[in-house]
């Protein structure tokens, strides 16, 4: 299958480029190990050979794409990569018609490093409910009907722990974390100009790498993606200190799914709840 | 003969450096591999293949703190920050002793940097030769070797009974007195990286390829996060800023990265580097030219963390293969 999925990317490649369709096909490829993928460029139909697809290609290439503003641009996409493309469209950040989509039914990834590849799915992938992607120009693979797996079952534990407990895990993690940044540079959500981060007036986080200003930056970053988080997960693959951050993130999921019954990125004309005023909406505060 | 250090003794020797110094070993943490304060033996992990932070850190800490100033009746009181305690790095190994070595060219030329210089005197490092090298490493090219004694104080490499101890600098041997060394006729293995990278004539290889388009594709795929500078033993750029608390003000520095946005944005909001391909050839370019034109050495030692790390894979290895190649190709067009 995976062979099969790499000649069908490489041939649609080579017919974007040597139409002129696209200026350049945004894929994966063989990384430096021989072992894992990453993601590859390709600019000359002569170098289509370079694709791949295979079960190490986690990263979410959609981010590249506003790199790649007012130029057409191929890009190959999973499920989750797909809700991470209608975020950024119904954003206003993406222009459809410069996107040509190859969507690939993902049968999921596995856990793997630098020169190392599990046979084990990533929890993610486990927990998936969106194999299939939900905008495409090309679909790769045959659709799958998707089985939804229990809900949050990855946070549960952490969930039923008590409020000082969880804060003093937390308080563990961040004080490990390097401010490197990574975790907002590989997510999809993450594209404002000036972080809160780094904004100097006011300066709402200093820029000491310590526990304090650890927490308060992974806090605030996980709040600015609440219903805006698709799971793709690349925060916490990226992370050079293994910081769990998807547990923050699929908290605050499953709060904008009790509170509002929404899901971030499941359609390009979605109105997202924290950028929506209705009047009438009470969500209990001060009644 | 061989000077050998049995595990016990080892242990005590350990034991007795906790009492009076501080101890930094590497220890595990969860999945990682970090230089720790350890108060007890047991925290240490001895067999690892490298660190997954690099020793920097005790010379060059994430945050620090430069000076405070207090303003007490109309006076101006000015304290620096010393380094008071004397603390035994245990555990360093080669490469990463050359990334400190190589480092006091650009702290310690003058003006000296005074807190790398206190941190420097103050620490004594107790190498640990690399039995076996990992696939990423590539310290053989770069000037050093798992077995490198040049840049630590006192080397132990395990042989069958224990460590063979190598005693390289004055301070290594007063740091030994009292450890139960024995003879023997152990002869350490000697082994090699795998990997091997064309550095020779790199310099001028990059030079001549600084206008290549290689640097923006390159860089398509870079995320311009911050982890190839923070985990490199040689990368040693920083921030400044001053804080005010409790009426002092402190001025504290913090590791910073020329892949963040901020570090070329000049006061009116110019950046020299802002397009992805110059700012990417900058960590490049830093490394295999501009570096070895001011102090000498390449600045990368092949601890492979940057390779490893990247999460989109920037291989530093395969850069100097290709730049080789390229800069040759642009040499012979304009010879
Ligand atoms: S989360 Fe779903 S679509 Fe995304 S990689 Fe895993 S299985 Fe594929
Ligand atoms: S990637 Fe990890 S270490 Fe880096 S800023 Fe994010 S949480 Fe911190
Ligand atoms: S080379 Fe890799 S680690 Fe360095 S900034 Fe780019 S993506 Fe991050
Ligand atoms: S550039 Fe990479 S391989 Fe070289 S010293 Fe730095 S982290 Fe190690
Ligand atoms: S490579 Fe970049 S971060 Fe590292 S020392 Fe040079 S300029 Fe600083």
């Amino acid at each position: 299958m995976e062979a099969d999925f790499t000649s069908q990317i490489r041939e649609k490649a080579r017919e974007l480029l040597e139409k002129g369709t696209v200026e350049c096909v945004i894929g994966y490829e063989t990384g430096s190990d021989g072992v894992s993928a990453r993601p590859s460029f390709i600019y000359n139909p002569s170098e289509v050979e370079r694709l791949v697809f295979d079960n190490t290609c986690s990263h979410n290439l959609v981010k590249y794409l506003l790199d790649k503003k007012g130029k057409p641009t191929a890009i190959v996409v999973k499920g989750c990569d797909s809700r991470a493309l209608n975020l950024l469209l119904s954003e206003k950040q993406l222009q459809r018609d410069q996107i040509f989509i190859i969507g690939v039914v993902c049968p999921g990834v596995v856990e793997w490093g630098w020169n190392r590849r599990s046979e084990q799915f990533q929890k993610r992938c486990d927990l998936c409910r969106q194999h299939t992607p939900l905008v495409y120009d090309l679909l790769i693979g045959t659709p799958v009907t998707e089985e939804p797996p229990p809900e949050f079952t990855d946070i549960a534990e952490m969930s039923a722990r008590a409020t000082e407990e969880r804060a003093s895990f937390w308080r563990e993690q961040a004080e490990r974390c390097l401010r490197c940044y990574a975790c907002r540079q590989a997510c999809p959500g993450c594209y404002c100009i000036d972080c809160f981060v780094e904004q100097l007036d006011p300066e709402w986080v200093g820029i000491r790498i310590a526990t304090g200003e650890n927490l308060m930056w992974n806090t605030i970053r996980a709040f600015h993606l609440a219903g805006r988080c698709i799971a793709c997960n690349e925060c916490e693959r990226v992370c050079p200190v293994n910081l769990p951050l998807s547990l923050l993130n699929r908290k605050l999921e499953e709060e904008m799914l009790e509170l509002f019954d929404y899901r971030a990125g499941m359609s390009e004309d979605a109105t997202a709840p924290l950028i929506t005023f209705i009047k009438e909406e009470k969500l209990g505060i001060g009644e | 003969m061989t000077k050998v250090l049995g595990k016990k003794e080892l242990e005590s020797w350990l034991n007795s450096i906790m009492q009076e110094r501080i101890l930094v070993a590497p220890k595990r943490v969860d999945d990682l591999v970090l230089f720790t304060p350890v108060h007890s033996v047991d925290e240490i992990a001895f067999d690892f293949q490298n660190t997954t932070l690099s020793p920097k850190e005790l010379f060059f800490p994430r945050t620090e703190t430069l000076f405070t100033i207090v303003h007490k009746d109309g006076e101006i009181e000015f304290t620096p920050v010393t380094v008071d305690r004397e603390t035994v790095l245990f555990g360093i190994r080669p490469c990463d002793a050359r990334g400190i070595a190589i480092l006091d060219g650009p702290y310690l030329s003058d003006p000296p940097d005074s807190l790398w210089a206190q941190h420097r005197d103050k620490t004594t490092l107790i190498g640990l030769a690399c039995a076996k090298p990992a696939p990423q490493c590539f310290c053989t090219s770069m000037g050093s070797s798992p077995t490198d004694t040049s840049n630590v104080d006192i080397l132990l490499t395990e042989v069958d009974d224990g460590y063979a101890v190598e005693i390289v600098t004055e301070k290594g041997e007063k740091l030994l007195q009292g450890a139960e060394l024995k003879e023997s006729d152990v002869k350490p293995s000697v082994p090699q990286c795998d990997a091997s990278v064309p550095a020779e004539g790199i310099v001028d290889a990059v030079k001549r390829a600084f206008e290549d388009p290689y640097w923006s594709r390159l860089a398509d795929r870079c995320i311009h996060c911050n982890i190839c500078a923070y985990v490199c033993p040689t990368c040693y750029c920083f921030d400044i800023r001053d804080y005010k608390a409790g009426g002092k003000i402190e001025r504290i520095r913090t590791w910073e990265s020329c892949q963040s946005k901020g570090f070329s944005r000049i006061a009116g909001g110019y950046d020299p580097r802002a397009n992805k391909g110059s700012r990417l050839r900058q960590r490049f370019c830093h490394k295999l030219l501009y570096f070895p034109e001011q102090f000498g050495p390449l600045g990368c030692v092949g601890c492979g963390r940057c390779v490893t790390a990247c999460p989109v894979n920037i291989d530093i290895r395969e850069i100097i293969s290709d730049i080789q190649e390229r800069g040759a190709q642009v040499g012979q067009r304009s010879n």
